[in-house]
């Protein structure tokens, strides 16, 4: 009896460490973001804040430009997420079939974007995107394109964004869905092909429905990424031209910083978090992650 | 048979496609590193050109990158060691007790995935400037950390989880104690699984730019917040921030491809095996 309440203490002194790194980095500040969400408050005058209650919550909701803001941050998480998806399991399908070693090579080449810091991969496509020597503009120009808005048009530009994010982190989804191919038997597409199954049959009717969990996993880490995308619009446009490219973060992080309403920026980024949760807690339920526990 | 040769032509192109499409951007830019600011701006692109090493000259006598270079693998190691660290210990507290709210502290630990690194840099930009910390190590250390915490806390259950429980218990039995039997056995088992989760970590603090972008003053900026710097001016000095951007990924790039195995596993946090 005694051995065991020994060690129980020595279980919460092991945890205990790492909890309270995550208590004073991340539940402080958030606990503290809820508060101060409340008042009116210049950086550096924390004291000095005015009461003003949920009107910044209310004030998002008539504000224009925060509701533009909801909009590019949606269709920038459904477009990417749907490319990446697509170009993603659609690799990593054509992958599977191929000898161990050559796949295995051709996917350390793919993955290399991953590891690139998004301020660098702003810094490509910018390069890549450029109107006068960007590789972009001179094929464009070989198929008579040349007048592609670009980065500097609002119709244009929220593409070349999303076109980068999936440059970066398509090889992610690969990457995933590849090792979770290797899981379906072998039995299986054999029993396809006996029965008559065709290509695209065998991939609908047996491939996807098998790595269904891996897929909701890729969609779940993927989309929720998506939803927080600061650093590639950052590097890329900061939001501009006329806001067409202004994610919820973009937003937050230009009152909180540029036009220090801290207070308004505690409360667009809260309702960043509100609202990734409420889209993501059905997908969150579902995935395998809760199953560990 | 001809169709089936066709298929794997299709695929092949599909395959040299896709290599291409990741490839050329990257190689863009260690090119324009390489090149005059002449060849820089030639249309059509030089893909041959004369290489010299005056950027990385510039970069690195008036950009203060040797620096940032410094600053960045500090802060990389700093919150690594301690997200590895921490995360395996609390790892084997959470795994090998038997204790009763194990599940709700796992959980807890995986929330701190979908909170957006803007709502945690507010109020922490904020505190930080309260207690004069602004512009110290103290700010990308610890946000770092907090950031990879929930991560190595997952990886490192996955990998326990697949140490045979025998193991530990003869050790046990052989009058070992807990810390005994993690430290002489089961740690080395794992040490691979960990030292995956710690090269991600650095990786993710490596490149990281928000945080460092605000918590951190001319003398301890890292090196993705002084690109941004380079970039962020109106023109861009593109041979000079080829140049940083090289020396930024190249380290990054070359340690990928070792751990590419652990590329999927570890950025699921382990629900997926590589």
């Amino acid at each position: 009896m005694a051995a065991k309440s020994k060690s129980s203490y020595l279980a919460g002194f092991l945890v205990l460490p790492a909890a309270a790194v995550v208590v004073l980095a991340m539940i402080v500040p958030l606990g503290y973001a809820v508060v101060m969400s409340l008042f009116d408050f210049a950086p550096g005058k924390e004291t000095a804040g005015v009461f003003v209650g949920l009107h910044y919550y209310a004030a998002f909701f008539q504000d224009h430009v925060a509701l533009k803001s909801l909009l590019v941050t949606l269709i920038f998480t459904a477009a990417a997420l749907g490319l990446e998806l697509a170009i993603g399991i659609g690799m990593a399908v054509v992958l599977a079939g191929l000898p161990d070693r050559l796949s295995r090579i051709l996917r350390a080449v793919y993955s290399m974007p991953l590891l690139v810091s998004p301020i660098i991969v702003g810094l490509i496509w910018r390069y890549l995107y450029d109107p006068t020597f960007g590789l972009v503009y001179q094929w464009l120009k070989a198929f008579g394109l040349e007048h592609f808005g670009g980065l500097s048009k609002p119709g244009t530009a929220l593409f070349c964004v999303i076109v980068a994010d999936v440059w970066q982190t398509t090889p992610f989804i690969l990457l995933v869905v590849t090792s979770g191919l290797t899981t379906v038997p072998h039995e299986v597409y054999e029993a396809a092909r006996i029965d008559g199954a065709g290509f695209w049959r065998t991939l609908f009717r047996i491939t996807l429905p098998m790595i269904g969990k891996v897929i909701l996993l890729v969609t779940l880490i993927r989309g929720t990424d998506a939803f927080r995308v600061f650093d590639i619009i950052y590097a890329l446009t900061g939001g501009g031209p006329a806001n067409s490219t202004l994610s919820l973060s973009i937003y937050a992080f230009k009152q909180g910083f540029e036009q220090y309403r801290m207070g308004y920026a505690m409360a667009i980024s809260l309702i960043t978090m509100l609202v990734l949760i409420l889209l993501f807690a059905p997908l969150v339920k579902r995935s395998s992650y809760m199953e560990q526990s | 048979m001809l169709r089936r040769s066709a298929r794997n032509g299709f695929k092949g192109i599909l395959l040299l496609a896709f290599a291409l499409w990741t490839v050329i951007p990257i190689w863009m830019v260690v090119m324009t590193s390489f090149k005059t600011q002449k060849d820089t701006f030639t249309v059509p692109v030089k893909w041959f050109f004369h290489p010299t090493l005056d950027n990385y000259s510039k970069a690195f006598s008036n950009g203060d990158f040797g620096r940032y270079f410094g600053n960045s693998a500090l802060v990389a190691v700093i919150s690594s060691a301690l997200a590895v660290g921490l995360g395996t210990l609390c790892a084997y507290g959470l795994t090998s007790f038997g204790m009763k709210r194990s599940g709700a502290l796992m959980n807890f630990f995986m929330l701190g995935k979908l909170v957006p690194a803007v709502t945690m840099l507010l109020p922490m930009f904020v505190l930080i400037n309260e207690v004069g910390l602004l512009g110290s190590y103290v700010g990308p250390v610890l946000a770092h950390t907090a950031v990879n915490l929930p991560f190595v806390v997952w990886l490192a259950i996955s990998f326990l989880k697949d140490v045979p429980r025998e193991l530990e218990q003869s050790a046990l039995i052989d009058g070992c104690t807990k810390m005994q039997a993690f430290r002489k056995i089961i740690f080395p088992i794992i040490l691979p699984g960990v030292t995956a989760a710690a090269i991600l970590s650095m990786q993710y603090s490596w490149n990281e730019l928000v945080f460092a972008l605000q918590l951190t003053n001319m003398d301890t900026y890292t090196l993705p917040v002084g690109i941004s710097r380079f970039v962020g001016s109106v023109s861009v000095d593109w041979g000079k921030s080829s140049a940083a951007a090289t020396v930024t990924m190249m380290p990054i790039i070359v340690v990928g491809f070792f751990i590419q195995k652990y590329l999927a596993e570890g950025t699921t946090g382990g629900a997926v095996k590589g």
